[in-house]
Protein backbone atom coordinates (compact mmCIF):
# COMPACT_ATOMS: atom_id res chain seq x y z
CA UNK A 1 0.00 0.00 0.00
CA UNK A 2 1.22 3.31 -0.32
CA UNK A 3 3.04 4.75 2.84
CA UNK A 4 2.97 8.48 1.72
CA UNK A 5 -0.43 8.71 2.36
CA UNK A 6 -2.74 7.97 5.45
CA UNK A 7 -5.51 6.43 4.90
CA UNK A 8 -7.65 9.02 5.85
CA UNK A 9 -6.15 10.96 2.98
CA UNK A 10 -5.99 8.13 0.30
CA UNK A 11 -9.80 8.14 0.93
CA UNK A 12 -10.56 11.69 0.51
CA UNK A 13 -8.28 11.86 -2.94
CA UNK A 14 -10.51 8.28 -4.04
CA UNK A 15 -13.61 10.20 -2.89
CA UNK A 16 -12.81 13.49 -4.67
CA UNK A 17 -11.79 11.45 -8.13
CA UNK A 18 -15.22 9.69 -7.56
CA UNK A 19 -17.47 12.52 -7.53
CA UNK A 20 -15.42 14.70 -9.55
CA UNK A 21 -15.63 11.62 -12.39
CA UNK A 22 -17.08 13.79 -15.14
CA UNK A 23 -20.38 12.54 -16.78
CA UNK A 24 -19.84 10.64 -20.18
CA UNK A 25 -20.90 13.52 -23.14
CA UNK A 26 -23.87 12.71 -25.44
CA UNK A 27 -22.99 12.75 -29.03
CA UNK A 28 -26.43 13.80 -29.96
CA UNK A 29 -30.03 14.83 -27.77
CA UNK A 30 -32.76 12.06 -28.49
CA UNK A 31 -35.36 13.86 -27.56
CA UNK A 32 -36.94 14.01 -31.47
CA UNK A 33 -36.00 10.56 -31.71
CA UNK A 34 -38.37 9.64 -28.46
CA UNK A 35 -41.10 11.44 -29.55
CA UNK A 36 -41.38 10.21 -33.22
CA UNK A 37 -41.63 6.87 -31.51
CA UNK A 38 -44.22 7.75 -29.04
CA UNK A 39 -46.32 9.68 -31.69
CA UNK A 40 -47.02 5.97 -32.67
CA UNK A 41 -47.65 4.83 -29.03
CA UNK A 42 -50.34 6.26 -27.15
CA UNK A 43 -50.11 6.08 -23.43
CA UNK A 44 -52.35 3.06 -22.57
CA UNK A 45 -54.92 3.81 -20.57
CA UNK A 46 -57.28 1.44 -18.12
CA UNK A 47 -60.52 1.75 -19.31
CA UNK A 48 -63.82 -0.52 -19.79
CA UNK A 49 -64.94 -1.57 -23.27
CA UNK A 50 -68.16 -2.27 -24.49
CA UNK A 51 -67.21 -5.98 -24.19
CA UNK A 52 -65.85 -6.02 -20.89
CA UNK A 53 -69.63 -4.60 -19.52
CA UNK A 54 -71.51 -7.26 -21.79
CA UNK A 55 -69.73 -10.18 -20.30
CA UNK A 56 -69.84 -9.31 -16.89
CA UNK A 57 -73.61 -8.98 -17.29
CA UNK A 58 -73.62 -12.47 -19.19
CA UNK A 59 -71.59 -13.84 -16.10
CA UNK A 60 -73.18 -12.23 -13.29
CA UNK A 61 -76.72 -13.67 -15.15
CA UNK A 62 -75.31 -17.45 -15.64
CA UNK A 63 -73.82 -17.18 -12.09
CA UNK A 64 -77.08 -16.13 -10.77
CA UNK A 65 -78.83 -18.69 -12.82
CA UNK A 66 -76.64 -21.83 -11.52
CA UNK A 67 -77.11 -20.30 -7.90
CA UNK A 68 -80.58 -20.49 -8.39
CA UNK A 69 -80.95 -23.60 -9.79
CA UNK A 70 -79.54 -24.88 -7.01
CA UNK A 71 -81.26 -23.31 -4.51
CA UNK A 72 -84.06 -24.44 -6.17
CA UNK A 73 -83.63 -28.32 -6.28
CA UNK A 74 -84.98 -30.26 -3.90
CA UNK A 75 -82.77 -31.80 -1.03
CA UNK A 76 -83.31 -35.41 -2.96
CA UNK A 77 -82.06 -34.10 -6.67
CA UNK A 78 -79.31 -32.39 -4.91
CA UNK A 79 -77.74 -35.60 -3.08
CA UNK A 80 -78.74 -37.42 -6.68
CA UNK A 81 -76.14 -34.62 -7.91
CA UNK A 82 -73.64 -35.66 -5.70
CA UNK A 83 -73.88 -38.95 -6.15
CA UNK A 84 -73.46 -38.30 -10.16
CA UNK A 85 -69.99 -36.59 -9.78
CA UNK A 86 -68.61 -38.84 -7.61
CA UNK A 87 -69.44 -41.71 -9.89
CA UNK A 88 -68.15 -39.78 -12.56
CA UNK A 89 -65.03 -38.82 -10.79
CA UNK A 90 -64.69 -42.47 -10.14
CA UNK A 91 -65.00 -43.89 -13.23
CA UNK A 92 -62.41 -41.48 -14.42
CA UNK A 93 -60.01 -42.19 -12.69
CA UNK A 94 -60.50 -46.07 -13.06
CA UNK A 95 -60.62 -45.37 -16.84
CA UNK A 96 -58.79 -42.45 -18.09
CA UNK A 97 -56.31 -42.21 -15.04
CA UNK A 98 -53.61 -41.88 -17.73
CA UNK A 99 -54.66 -38.58 -19.34
CA UNK A 100 -53.93 -36.75 -16.18
CA UNK A 101 -50.45 -37.36 -16.80
CA UNK A 102 -50.34 -38.02 -20.49
CA UNK A 103 -51.83 -34.17 -20.99
CA UNK A 104 -49.42 -33.04 -18.56
CA UNK A 105 -46.21 -33.80 -20.44
CA UNK A 106 -48.20 -32.91 -23.77
CA UNK A 107 -48.43 -29.39 -22.56
CA UNK A 108 -44.96 -29.26 -21.13
CA UNK A 109 -43.28 -30.48 -24.69
CA UNK A 110 -45.65 -28.05 -26.16
CA UNK A 111 -44.68 -24.95 -23.99
CA UNK A 112 -40.46 -26.69 -24.38
CA UNK A 113 -40.97 -26.56 -28.30
CA UNK A 114 -42.73 -22.79 -28.33
CA UNK A 115 -39.77 -21.64 -25.98
CA UNK A 116 -37.10 -23.10 -28.13
CA UNK A 117 -38.70 -21.80 -31.87
CA UNK A 118 -38.62 -18.41 -30.17
CA UNK A 119 -35.17 -18.87 -29.41
CA UNK A 120 -34.16 -19.72 -32.63
CA UNK A 121 -35.79 -16.55 -34.08
CA UNK A 122 -33.25 -13.81 -35.46
CA UNK A 123 -33.47 -11.18 -32.80
CA UNK A 124 -34.77 -7.46 -33.94
CA UNK A 125 -32.43 -4.95 -33.93
CA UNK A 126 -34.69 -1.30 -33.06
CA UNK A 127 -33.01 1.80 -34.42
CA UNK B 1 -40.56 27.40 -16.61
CA UNK B 2 -42.91 24.22 -15.19
CA UNK B 3 -41.53 22.50 -12.43
CA UNK B 4 -40.75 18.44 -12.59
CA UNK B 5 -44.48 17.31 -10.99
CA UNK B 6 -46.43 19.66 -13.27
CA UNK B 7 -44.63 17.91 -16.58
CA UNK B 8 -45.51 14.72 -15.16
CA UNK B 9 -48.37 14.96 -14.74
CA UNK B 10 -49.49 16.95 -18.07
CA UNK B 11 -47.11 13.76 -19.71
CA UNK B 12 -49.64 11.44 -17.67
CA UNK B 13 -52.67 12.94 -19.83
CA UNK B 14 -50.48 12.41 -22.75
CA UNK B 15 -49.13 15.33 -23.37
CA UNK B 16 -46.29 14.83 -25.46
CA UNK B 17 -44.69 17.86 -25.38
CA UNK B 18 -44.47 17.95 -21.66
CA UNK B 19 -42.57 14.67 -21.61
CA UNK B 20 -40.47 16.13 -24.63
CA UNK B 21 -38.86 18.30 -21.51
CA UNK B 22 -38.74 15.60 -19.71
CA UNK B 23 -36.28 13.89 -21.67
CA UNK B 24 -34.60 17.37 -22.33
CA UNK B 25 -33.75 17.58 -18.97
CA UNK B 26 -32.82 13.62 -18.23
CA UNK B 27 -31.19 11.90 -20.71
CA UNK B 28 -27.98 12.81 -20.16
CA UNK B 29 -27.88 11.60 -16.91
CA UNK B 30 -29.77 8.57 -18.13
CA UNK B 31 -27.09 8.44 -21.09
CA UNK B 32 -24.44 8.33 -18.89
CA UNK B 33 -25.26 5.78 -16.70
CA UNK B 34 -25.86 3.24 -19.37
CA UNK B 35 -22.33 4.30 -21.14
CA UNK B 36 -21.08 3.23 -17.79
CA UNK B 37 -22.20 0.17 -18.41
CA UNK B 38 -22.08 -0.59 -21.87
CA UNK B 39 -19.14 1.36 -22.94
CA UNK B 40 -20.36 1.99 -26.45
CA UNK B 41 -22.30 5.27 -28.06
CA UNK B 42 -24.76 3.63 -29.98
CA UNK B 43 -25.46 0.76 -27.39
CA UNK B 44 -25.83 4.05 -25.10
CA UNK B 45 -27.94 6.31 -27.03
CA UNK B 46 -30.11 3.36 -27.98
CA UNK B 47 -30.23 2.32 -24.30
CA UNK B 48 -31.21 5.76 -23.67
CA UNK B 49 -33.89 6.42 -26.08
CA UNK B 50 -35.75 2.57 -25.18
CA UNK B 51 -35.34 3.63 -21.26
CA UNK B 52 -37.64 7.02 -22.40
CA UNK B 53 -40.01 5.03 -25.29
CA UNK B 54 -40.30 2.57 -22.15
CA UNK B 55 -41.01 5.50 -19.13
CA UNK B 56 -43.63 6.68 -21.97
CA UNK B 57 -45.35 3.25 -21.57
CA UNK B 58 -45.41 2.97 -18.12
CA UNK B 59 -45.83 6.77 -17.09
CA UNK B 60 -49.57 6.14 -15.96
CA UNK B 61 -47.99 3.62 -13.29
CA UNK B 62 -45.60 6.30 -11.81
CA UNK B 63 -47.12 7.62 -8.70
CA UNK B 64 -44.31 9.93 -7.40
CA UNK B 65 -43.01 7.46 -4.53
CA UNK B 66 -39.68 7.85 -5.83
CA UNK B 67 -37.95 10.40 -7.86
CA UNK B 68 -38.46 10.72 -11.50
CA UNK B 69 -34.68 10.20 -12.47
CA UNK B 70 -34.37 7.16 -9.79
CA UNK B 71 -37.58 5.82 -11.62
CA UNK B 72 -36.47 5.92 -15.47
CA UNK B 73 -32.77 4.73 -13.75
CA UNK B 74 -34.72 1.33 -12.75
CA UNK B 75 -35.85 1.55 -16.30
CA UNK B 76 -32.87 1.96 -17.58
CA UNK B 77 -30.74 -0.88 -15.51
CA UNK B 78 -33.50 -3.01 -16.53
CA UNK B 79 -32.77 -2.81 -19.98
CA UNK B 80 -28.96 -2.85 -18.69
CA UNK B 81 -30.11 -6.50 -17.16
CA UNK B 82 -31.85 -7.83 -20.53
CA UNK B 83 -28.46 -6.94 -22.74
CA UNK B 84 -25.79 -8.24 -20.49
CA UNK B 85 -26.76 -10.80 -18.92
CA UNK B 86 -23.43 -11.26 -16.78
CA UNK B 87 -24.33 -8.37 -15.46
CA UNK B 88 -26.80 -9.04 -12.42
CA UNK B 89 -24.85 -12.13 -11.96
CA UNK B 90 -21.69 -9.96 -11.40
CA UNK B 91 -23.59 -7.83 -8.94
CA UNK B 92 -25.15 -10.37 -6.99
CA UNK B 93 -21.48 -12.19 -6.86
CA UNK B 94 -20.23 -9.30 -4.88
CA UNK B 95 -21.55 -10.61 -1.89
CA UNK B 96 -22.33 -9.16 1.43
CA UNK B 97 -19.31 -9.91 3.35
CA UNK B 98 -19.21 -7.21 6.53
CA UNK B 99 -16.97 -4.76 5.79
CA UNK B 100 -15.70 -1.67 7.66
CA UNK B 101 -17.22 1.41 7.09
CA UNK B 102 -15.31 4.08 5.60
CA UNK B 103 -16.66 7.70 6.70
CA UNK B 104 -17.55 9.48 3.27
CA UNK B 105 -16.15 13.39 3.53
CA UNK B 106 -17.07 16.47 1.90
CA UNK B 107 -14.52 18.30 3.53
CA UNK B 108 -12.70 21.27 1.58
CA UNK B 109 -9.42 20.93 0.75
CA UNK B 110 -7.70 22.19 3.66
CA UNK B 111 -6.41 18.79 4.38
CA UNK B 112 -2.54 18.50 3.62
CA UNK B 113 -2.84 15.28 1.82
CA UNK B 114 -5.80 17.55 -0.49
CA UNK B 115 -2.82 20.13 -1.53
CA UNK B 116 -0.47 17.33 -2.72
CA UNK B 117 -3.56 16.20 -5.00
CA UNK B 118 -2.72 17.38 -8.38
CA UNK B 119 -5.12 17.43 -11.55
CA UNK B 120 -2.92 14.77 -12.81
CA UNK B 121 -3.64 12.37 -9.40
CA UNK B 122 -7.41 12.88 -10.20
CA UNK B 123 -6.94 12.27 -14.01
CA UNK B 124 -5.07 8.95 -13.26
CA UNK B 125 -7.77 7.78 -11.00
CA UNK B 126 -10.56 8.68 -13.88
CA UNK B 127 -8.51 6.31 -15.63
CA UNK B 128 -8.72 3.81 -13.17
CA UNK B 129 -12.42 4.26 -12.79
CA UNK B 130 -12.91 4.20 -16.30
CA UNK B 131 -11.28 0.79 -16.20
CA UNK B 132 -13.23 -0.50 -13.36
CA UNK B 133 -15.48 -3.33 -14.35
CA UNK B 134 -19.47 -2.34 -15.06
CA UNK B 135 -20.84 -3.19 -11.91
CA UNK B 136 -18.55 -1.13 -9.82
CA UNK B 137 -18.83 1.46 -12.40
CA UNK B 138 -22.43 1.24 -12.10
CA UNK B 139 -22.32 1.27 -8.54
CA UNK B 140 -20.04 4.48 -8.07
CA UNK B 141 -22.18 5.89 -10.80
CA UNK B 142 -25.26 5.91 -9.00
CA UNK B 143 -23.85 6.76 -5.47
CA UNK B 144 -21.24 9.55 -6.20
CA UNK B 145 -22.52 11.03 -9.35
CA UNK B 146 -26.00 11.00 -8.54
CA UNK B 147 -25.75 10.80 -5.14
CA UNK B 148 -28.10 8.11 -4.41
CA UNK B 149 -28.54 6.62 -0.99
CA UNK B 150 -27.21 2.83 -0.05
CA UNK B 151 -30.85 2.26 0.16
CA UNK B 152 -31.99 3.82 -2.65
CA UNK B 153 -29.29 1.72 -4.98
CA UNK B 154 -30.18 -1.26 -3.18
CA UNK B 155 -34.25 -0.90 -4.43
CA UNK B 156 -33.17 0.43 -7.98
CA UNK B 157 -30.80 -2.78 -8.61
CA UNK B 158 -32.66 -4.85 -6.42
CA UNK B 159 -30.13 -5.69 -4.48
CA UNK B 160 -29.49 -6.77 -0.76
CA UNK B 161 -27.98 -3.70 1.00
CA UNK B 162 -24.79 -4.97 1.84
CA UNK B 163 -23.98 -6.21 -1.69
CA UNK B 164 -24.48 -2.65 -2.40
CA UNK B 165 -21.74 -2.09 0.52
CA UNK B 166 -19.35 -4.13 -0.60
CA UNK B 167 -19.15 -3.28 -4.40
CA UNK B 168 -18.77 0.35 -3.50
CA UNK B 169 -16.23 -0.98 -0.94
CA UNK B 170 -13.84 -3.02 -3.03
CA UNK B 171 -14.48 -0.52 -6.11
CA UNK B 172 -12.54 1.99 -3.55
CA UNK B 173 -10.04 -0.66 -2.56
CA UNK B 174 -8.92 -0.85 -6.52
CA UNK B 175 -8.83 2.08 -6.78
CA UNK B 176 -6.93 2.50 -3.53
CA UNK B 177 -4.08 0.22 -4.76
CA UNK B 178 -4.65 2.37 -8.32
CA UNK B 179 -3.35 5.54 -6.52
CA UNK B 180 -0.76 3.23 -4.55
CA UNK B 181 0.69 2.13 -7.63
CA UNK B 182 0.69 5.91 -8.93
CA UNK B 183 2.66 7.27 -6.09
CA UNK B 184 5.01 4.40 -6.27
CA UNK B 185 5.44 4.79 -10.03
CA UNK B 186 5.44 8.79 -9.64
CA UNK B 187 8.62 8.60 -6.50
CA UNK B 188 10.55 6.24 -8.77
CA UNK B 189 10.44 8.24 -11.67
CA UNK B 190 11.90 11.13 -9.23
CA UNK B 191 14.67 8.92 -7.65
Amino acid sequence: MDDFLTPNEQNLIIEDALRSYPMATMPKSITELVLARIQTEPVPRFQFTRSDYVLAVVLSLVLGAILFALQSLPPYALIQIRIQGILLWQSFLVNYRWLLPFTSIMLGLSLAGFAFLQLLRPQRVEQ
Amino acid sequence: MDNEQTLIQRAQKGDHAAFAALVDDHQRYVYNLAMRVVKDDNEALDLTQETFVRAWTALPNFRGNSQFRTWLYRITTNLCYNRLPGLRRSLADLGDDVLPDIPESDDAPTNPARELETSETRTYLHHAINGLDANYKLLITLRYRDELSYDEIAGLLNLPLGTVKTGLFRAKEKLRIALANYHAEEQWTIS
